[in-house]
C-alpha cells in the first residue's frame, strides 16, 4: 500500500513540474518568482485576503465532516450568505448593520442547507448530490435576484451598491500595502472555537460519535437523526456567515459571479486538515498561498488553471495517505 | 469436461468398492493465532446426504468453505472422486462441480429469478433468454419446483430462495452440493419439502453435505454424521446407528464444573415484556410475541442457536429495533416509547454482540470511549460541558476493573486487542449503577479469568438489586454462571420444566428443536 | 425542423453524459466527475484538432483522455480506496484547472477560425440510439447481467464468480467513453473551447440518472425532458407567451429543483442501486 502511495505523489509531483516545463517555465525559475513576489507586503495582503473565506467555509465543511455529512453545498450556502448579507447590510446602516447582516447571512445558509440534511436523515437521499443541486439552485437564484430586483440601479454591470463604509468589517491592522481585516481575526477565532466546541460539550462529543460511527452513537442514545439535520444546518449557517464575512469584509457589495469556487476549494482544505480543527489554519493558509502563487505565476506565462490541478492532486495524495490505514 | 471423465475413470479403477466422493484429510485451518480448525478428516460417500453437526463456533462452516475454496487449508488434504486438489478460489472449486449455499443466501434481490439462477454461469455473451428459460424450466420441473422467472428474487420467499439456490446448483452441474444450516428460515412443511428434494438428488447420484443443528433433520434424512466440536472432529458416526440423546452429547461435550447455584430471594421484577414481536431484516417476525419476567437479583441467560432472534430482541429492549407488537416494562414503568438515551438514564447498558460496530468508535482514545453511552450521566458531564476529570477518572476505574492492557488511555481503541477490548467494553457497562444490564456474548475473546471475572462482577451488581440478560451460544458458560435458564428459538422463548431447569441436555434438546420431533 | 435541431444539440450532451453515469453508478461507483470528464474531452478534442487538423483524430484523443480520466476515478476509488465523492471531487477540479492549462497553452496563437468538425448528426444518431442500445445490453447480455449484479451487491457477485473489480474497471472505461462523446459533441456545436463550456451539463446528466431510478430509459426521458425545457426557454425569449416573463436562471434552476424535490421523496421513491459505494 505505501508503495503505491508513492507511485501517486511521485506521478502527481512529476505531472506538475512536466505541466511547468510545458508552459516554458523552468521549476527553479518559477520558484525564483515566487520568492520575489512573497518579498512584497502586498503578497501576503492577498494571501491572507484569500485565506479568510477558506478558512471559514474551510470550518462549515470541517463540522459537517465530523457530523458524516459531505458538505458539497456550502459553495451555494457562501452565496446565499453573501448575497442575504448584502440585502441587509444595505437596508440597515452602521455597526447594527453589521451584525444583522453577519446574522441574517448565517441564517439563510443555514435555510439553503437543512433541505439536505433533513432529505439525508429521514429520506436517505445522498448529501452529495442534493447540496450539488442545491448549489446550481443558488448560483441561478443569487444570479437573478443581482441581476434582477437587487441591481443597483445606476450600474451597468450585474451588481449590488456597494455598502457604505461605516458598513463595513474594519481593518484590524493596516499600513498600506499590508492589511488585516477583522474578519480573518473572526476566522481564527471560529477555529479556536470549534475545537473547543467538539472536544468539551456533550453536544460536540454527541455529534463526533454520530460521524464516526452512527451505529454506535445511536446505542449510545444519541438522537442520530436529529443530529444529522442540526449539523447540516450548523454547516450551512457557517457557510453562509463565510459569504457574510467576504461582503463586509472585502467585497463590499454582491455581483455576478462572486466567488471563485470559495465553497470548493474549502473541501479541500477541510479534507488537507486532518483529524483536528487546528488543521484547518496551515491548510488556509497554504491554499491562500497556492492562489497568490498562481496569480504571480499567470503573470509570467503560467496558466491559472495549474492552481486547480494542483489541488486535485494535492487532495488527492492527502486522501490516499489518510485512508491508507482504514480497511487493512 | 475433462474432470468429468477422470471422475468416470476413477470411479472403474477404485481400490475399495465404495471410494468416498469428498475427502478431506488432516485440515488445518487458522485465523491469525485462533485455531479455527484442527486436523479434521471427513470422507462423504456418493449418492448421500452427510450431516455435519455442532455448535456456532464448532467449526462447520469454516470446513465447508475449505472445501468451497473460499477459505484455503492451512495444511492437509482435498480428494474430490479420488483425485487429489487444491482449490485457489471458489472459482477452481466451482469447475469441480462443487457447489455451496451459504446460510445468508447469495441471491441478489434486485435482480428476477431467472438473472439470479445464470449470474456467473451465464452460458453466452449474449443472453438467448427463451432458451436460457426453456433449460431453467426444465431443471426446475424435474424437482418440482416452478418459478416466475421474470420476477424480481426480491419477491421470493425464504423458501422460494432456498429452492431457487438449489437450482443454482444444478446449473452449474454440481455433483457436490453443499448446505449451510438450509433449514433456518423455512417453515417445517417448506423444510419437509426441501428434504424431499434432496433426497431426490442424492437417489440420482448427487452427494449432499447438509451442515445443521436440527437433529430430527439429521435422523430422518443423513445416511451418516460428522460432529465438530472446537474445531475437531469428535464422532463420526451411521445415523442408523446413533439416537438425539448422543449426538446431543457429543455437540455439547460434558459440562467441565459443577453448576453454581447462588441462594438468594429474587425480588421485584426489574425487565417485563409482554407479547413483544420484533421486525428481522427481511421484514419477517424475528422475535414472536415474548414474554420475558426478570427480577431483581437474578442473571438470566438466554440459550440459543445464533440466529433465532437474540440480536432483535436485544435490539428492541435497547430501543433501536423496530417493535411490531407488544410492551417492554422495565420497574413497573412502559419504556416501549423511549429512545435508547432516555432508557440509558433509567438504568439500562448493553454490552453489545458486535462491539466493533455497536460498542466502541475505534479511531476513538479509550478516554473518549469509556464516555460513550454514560456521556449524560452523573458527574461527567456538567451542564452542556464535557467534564473532563470524571471521564478521564472513570476511563481509569474502567480500565482497572478487568484489568485492560493498554498503552495509556490516549492511546485509539483500535490499538487494544478484541479482548481487551471486550473486557473495557464489560467493565463500562457496570458503571453508574446499572439497574438492568444486557449482555450479548460477554465473553466473547476472553480466558477462562477475564469470563470469571466479568460474571463475578454482572452477579455482584445483580445481588446489589439489579438484573442480567446473559445471551450466549455457549450452553455451559450460561449452566455456569446464570441463575436461570431460557431458550429462544425461531424468535420464541421456551423455559425447561423445574425439574429439568439446569439439566444441559434438556436444554439442549430445546435449543434444537429434538424435544418434539420435526415439525415443533 | 429547426426545433427538433435545437432539441437534438440540447438533448444530445446530456443524453451521452448520463449513459455514461449510468454504466458507472450501476457499476457501484459514484461518480460526480461527470463533468470533468466531459470538459477534459471538449478541451482534448478542440486543441488536437487544430493541431492535426483531422476532426477524427480529435475527437478520438478527445474519447481517449476522458477515458483515462474515468480510469483514474476507477483506480482511485478501487486500488487507493479513496471515498468516491473526494476522489469525483478532485477530478473535476484537476479537469478544470488542466482544461483550462491547456486551452491557453497551445490555443492561443491560433484561435481566430473554428475547429475542424465531425457533422453534428453523428453525434445525434449515437446520443439517442444510445438508451435503447444501454437497455438492451443491460437485459440481454452476460456483461449487463454481471454489471447490474456487481452494482447491487458486489459480495455477492464475488460469491457466484464474478469479479467486481475487473467489471468496474469496464463500466468506467465505458463512462470515460461516453462521457467524451458528450463533451466532444459539445466543443463540436460550440465551434471553439472555453473555460467551464460544459458548463454544469454534467450535474444535470447525474440529476436526469436520479429522476430516471439509474434506467436507461426513463433516465433517457428525464434528459429529454430537460432538453426540451431548454428548447422551450430559447423559443419563449423575446415572446409574448405565458412563461415569457419568467427569468431565464428560473428555466435554468428548474432541473436542479426538480431533482431536489424528487430526491425529498414527494415523486415518488427512486431507488439507488444498493451497492452505490460499496467496496
Amino acid at each position: 500500500m505505501s508503495g503505491r502511495l508513492i507511485t501517486l505523489i511521485l506521478v502527481s509531483f512529476l505531472l506538475v513540474i512536466g505541466a511547468l516545463m510545458l508552459a516554458g517555465v523552468m521549476p527553479l525559475d518559477a520558484l525564483s518568482v515566487l520568492g520575489e513576489t512573497f518579498r512584497q507586503k502586498g503578497a501576503w495582503t492577498r494571501t491572507l485576503r484569500e485565506t479568510t473565506p477558506l478558512l471559514i467555509a474551510g470550518v462549515a465543511v470541517f463540522l459537517g465532516l465530523r457530523a458524516g455529512l459531505f458538505n458539497i453545498g456550502v459553495e451555494g450556502q457562501f452565496l446565499l450568505g453573501a448575497l442575504t448579507a448584502a440585502f441587509v447590510g444595505l437596508l440597515v446602516s452602521g455597526p447594527l448593520g453589521v451584525i444583522l447582516a453577519v446574522i441574517a447571512g448565517s441564517v439563510a445558509g443555514a435555510l439553503w442547507a437543512w433541505p439536505a440534511g433533513w432529505i439525508k436523515a429521514y429520506r436517505g437521499g445522498h448529501e452529495v448530490i442534493t447540496t450539488i443541486m442545491l448549489n446550481n439552485v443558488a448560483a441561478f437564484f443569487t444570479t437573478w435576484l443581482v441581476a434582477g430586483p437587487l441591481k443597483a440601479p445606476n450600474q451597468e454591470s450585474t451588481t449590488t451598491a456597494a455598502l457604505p463604509a461605516m458598513t463595513r468589517l474594519p481593518s484590524l491592522y493596516s499600513s498600506p500595502p499590508f492589511f488585516l481585516n477583522v474578519a480573518l481575526l473572526l476566522a481564527v477565532l471560529m477555529v479556536v472555537a470549534l475545537a473547543i466546541w467538539l472536544k468539551r460539550t456533550v453536544a460536540g462529543y454527541e455529534l463526533s460519535a454520530t460521524g464516526a460511527n452512527a451505529i454506535a452513537a445511536e446505542v449510545a442514545g444519541v438522537n442520530v437523526k436529529r443530529m444529522t439535520v442540526r449539523a447540516m444546518a450548523a454547516s450551512g449557517a457557517i457557510g453562509g456567515l463565510a459569504g457574510a464575512c467576504q461582503v463586509l469584509a472585502y467585497e463590499w457589495r454582491f455581483y455576478e459571479g462572486f466567488s471563485p469556487g470559495y465553497g470548493f476549494d474549502a473541501l479541500g482544505v477541510a479534507l488537507l486538515a486532518g483529524a483536528t480543527p487546528w488543521g484547518l489554519l496551515p491548510a488556509s493558509v497554504l491554499f491562500g498561498l497556492l492562489t497568490t502563487s498562481s496569480t504571480a505565476l499567470a503573470a509570467n506565462g503560467v496558466p491559472r488553471g495549474l492552481n486547480g490541478v494542483l489541488l486535485g492532486l494535492l487532495i488527492i495524495g492527502f486522501a490516499a495517505y489518510r485512508y491508507r490505514r482504514k480497511r487493512t | 469436461m475433462g474432470h468429468c471423465c477422470a471422475l468416470r475413470a476413477a470411479g472403474r479403477k477404485g481400490v475399495r468398492r465404495l471410494t468416498p466422493h469428498v475427502r478431506l484429510r488432516g485440515i488445518d485451518k487458522r485465523f491469525g493465532s485462533v485455531v479455527a480448525l484442527e486436523a479434521v478428516s471427513l470422507e462423504v460417500e456418493k449418492g448421500t446426504i452427510h450431516a455435519i453437526v455442532g455448535e456456532n463456533g464448532a467449526g462447520k462452516t469454516t470446513l465447508m468453505k475449505v472445501l468451497y475454496g473460499s477459505h484455503p487449508p492451512d495444511d492437509g488434504t482435498i480428494e474430490v472422486g479420488g483425485e487429489a486438489v487444491a482449490f485457489r478460489d471458489s472459482a477452481d472449486a466451482i469447475r469441480h462441480r462443487i457447489g455451496m449455499v451459504s446460510q445468508h443466501y447469495s441471491i441478489i434481490p434486485e435482480l428476477t429469478c431467472l438473472q439470479n439462477l445464470i449470474l456467473g454461469a451465464e452460458p453466452a455473451a449474449f443472453l438467448d433468454e427463451q432458451a436460457i428459460e426453456a433449460r431453467a424450466q426444465m431443471l426446475a420441473a424435474k424437482m418440482g419446483f416452478s418459478f416466475a422467472w421474470s420476477e424480481p428474487a426480491a419477491n421470493l420467499s425464504p423458501a422460494g430462495a432456498q429452492k431457487l439456490e438449489i437450482l443454482k446448483l444444478l446449473w452449474r452441474e454440481a455433483d457436490v452440493m453443499i448446505l449451510d444450516e438450509p433449514t433456518a428460515m423455512l417453515s417445517p412443511a417448506d423444510a419437509e419439502a426441501l428434504f424431499e428434494s434432496l433426497t431426490a438428488l442424492a437417489d440420482q447420484g448427487r452427494t449432499i453435505l447438509l451442515v445443521t443443528h436440527r437433529l430430527p433433520e439429521v435422523l430422518r434424512f443423513c445416511k451418516r454424521a460428522d460432529v465438530l466440536r472446537g474445531g475437531k472432529n469428535v464422532a463420526t458416526t451411521e445415523v442408523a446407528e446413533t439416537s438425539a440423546g448422543q449426538l446431543a452429547e457429543w455437540i455439547v461435550g460434558h459440562a467441565m464444573s459443577e453448576p453454581v447455584v447462588g441462594s438468594f430471594e429474587p425480588g421485584e421484577a426489574v425487565l417485563e415484556t409482554r407479547g413483544l414481536t420484533v421486525r428481522g431484516d427481511r421484514g419477517d417476525e424475528a422475535v414472536r410475541g415474548v414474554d420475558v419476567l426478570i427480577r431483581s437479583g437474578e442473571v438470566v441467560g438466554l440459550a440459543g442457536v445464533d440466529g433465532n432472534g437474540q440480536r432483535e430482541l436485544y435490539d428492541a429492549l435497547v430501543g433501536v429495533g423496530e417493535v411490531l407488537a407488544g410492551d417492554v416494562f422495565m420497574e413497573g414503568a412502559d419504556i416501549g416509547r423511549l429512545n435508547p438515551g432516555e432508557r440509558i438514564a433509567r438504568g439500562l447498558r448493553l454490552i453489545p454482540e458486535d462491539r466493533h460496530t455497536q460498542g466502541v468508535i475505534e479511531d476513538w482514545s479509550l478516554e473518549a470511549n469509556a464516555a460513550l453511552g454514560l456521556h449524560r450521566l452523573g458527574d461527567l458531564r456538567r451542564g452542556q460541558w464535557v467534564h473532563a476529570p470524571a471521564r478521564r477518572r472513570l476511563a481509569e476505574r474502567i480500565a482497572e476493573r478487568f484489568r485492560t492492557k493498554h498503552g495509556g488511555l490516549h492511546q485509539p481503541m483500535r490499538s487494544l486487542s478484541g479482548g481487551n477490548q471486550q473486557r473495557f467494553v464489560a467493565a463500562r457497562s457496570l458503571e453508574f449503577a446499572p439497574r438492568l444490564m444486557l449482555a450479548f456474548q460477554p465473553t466473547r475473546g476472553l480466558d477462562i479469568d477475564g469470563t470469571q471475572a466479568v460474571y463475578e462482577a454482572i452477579r455482584n451488581r445483580c445481588r446489589e438489586g439489579a438484573a442480567a440478560l446473559v445471551a450466549s451460544f455457549d450452553l455451559d458458560e450460561l449452566l455456569e454462571h446464570c441463575d436461570r435458564i431460557v431458550v429462544i428459538r425461531g424468535g420464541r422463548i421456551y423455559e425447561p420444566p423445574a425439574p429439568q431447569a439446569r439439566d444441559r441436555n434438556a436444554i439442549g434438546r430445546l435449543m434444537v428443536g429434538a424435544e418434539a420431533g420435526l415439525s415443533a | 425542423m429547426e426545433l427538433i435541431f435545437i432539441l437534438s444539440t440540447l438533448t444530445g450532451p446530456l443524453l451521452l453524459a448520463a449513459m455514461g453515469g449510468l454504466t458507472s453508478e450501476r457499476s457501484g461507483i459514484m461518480n460526480i466527475a461527470l463533468e470533468g470528464f466531459m470538459l477534459t474531452s471538449a478541451c482534448v478534442v478542440a486543441v488536437v484538432s487544430v493541431a492535426t487538423g483531422n476532426p477524427v483524430v480529435g475527437v478520438l484523443a478527445g474519447l481517449a483522455a476522458a477515458i483515462v480520466m474515468a480510469l483514474l476515478h476507477a483506480l482511485l476509488t478501487q486500488a487507493y480506496r479513496i471515498d468516491h465523492i473526494i476522489s469525483g471531487m478532485a477530478i473535476n477540479l484537476v479537469a478544470l484547472g488542466g482544461t483550462n492549462f491547456l486551452d491557453k497553452r497551445f490555443t492561443d496563437l491560433s484561435r481566430q477560425g473554428e475547429i475542424p468538425q465531425i457533422p453534428m448528426l453523428v453525434f445525434d444518431v449515437l446520443a439517442f440510439g444510445l438508451p435503447v442500445l444501454l437497455w438492451l445490453y443491460l437485459k440481454r447480455t452476460r456483461g449487463g447481467l454481471r454489471l447490474l449484479a456487481v452494482g447491487n451487491d458486489p459480495d455477492k457477485a464475488r460469491q457466484m464468480g464474478v469479479d467486481p473489480i475487473r467489471v468496474r474497471y469496464a463500466a468506467l472505461a465505458a463512462t470515460g467513453l461516453l462521457c467524451g462523446l458528450s463533451g466532444a459533441m459539445i466543443v463540436t456545436n460550440a465551434g471553439r473551447f472555453t473555460d467551464g463550456m460544459t458548463a454544469g451539463r454534467g450535474f444535470i446528466a447525474l440529476a436526469a440518472l436520479i429522476l430516471g431510478g439509474w434506467k436507461p430509459i426513463p433516465t433517457a426521458v428525464a434528459c429529454l425532458g430537460f432538453g426540451a425545457l431548454y428548447t422551450l426557454q430559447l423559443q419563449l425569449q423575446g415572446s409574448q407567451l405565458f412563461g415569457a416573463n419568467l427569468p431565464s436562471q428560473f428555466w435554468n434552476a428548474l432541473p436542479y429543483l426538480v431533482t431536489v424535490i424528487a430526491m425529498a421523496g414527494f415523486l415518488g421513491k427512486s431507488r439507488a442501486p444498493a451497492g452505490l459505494g460499496k467496496e
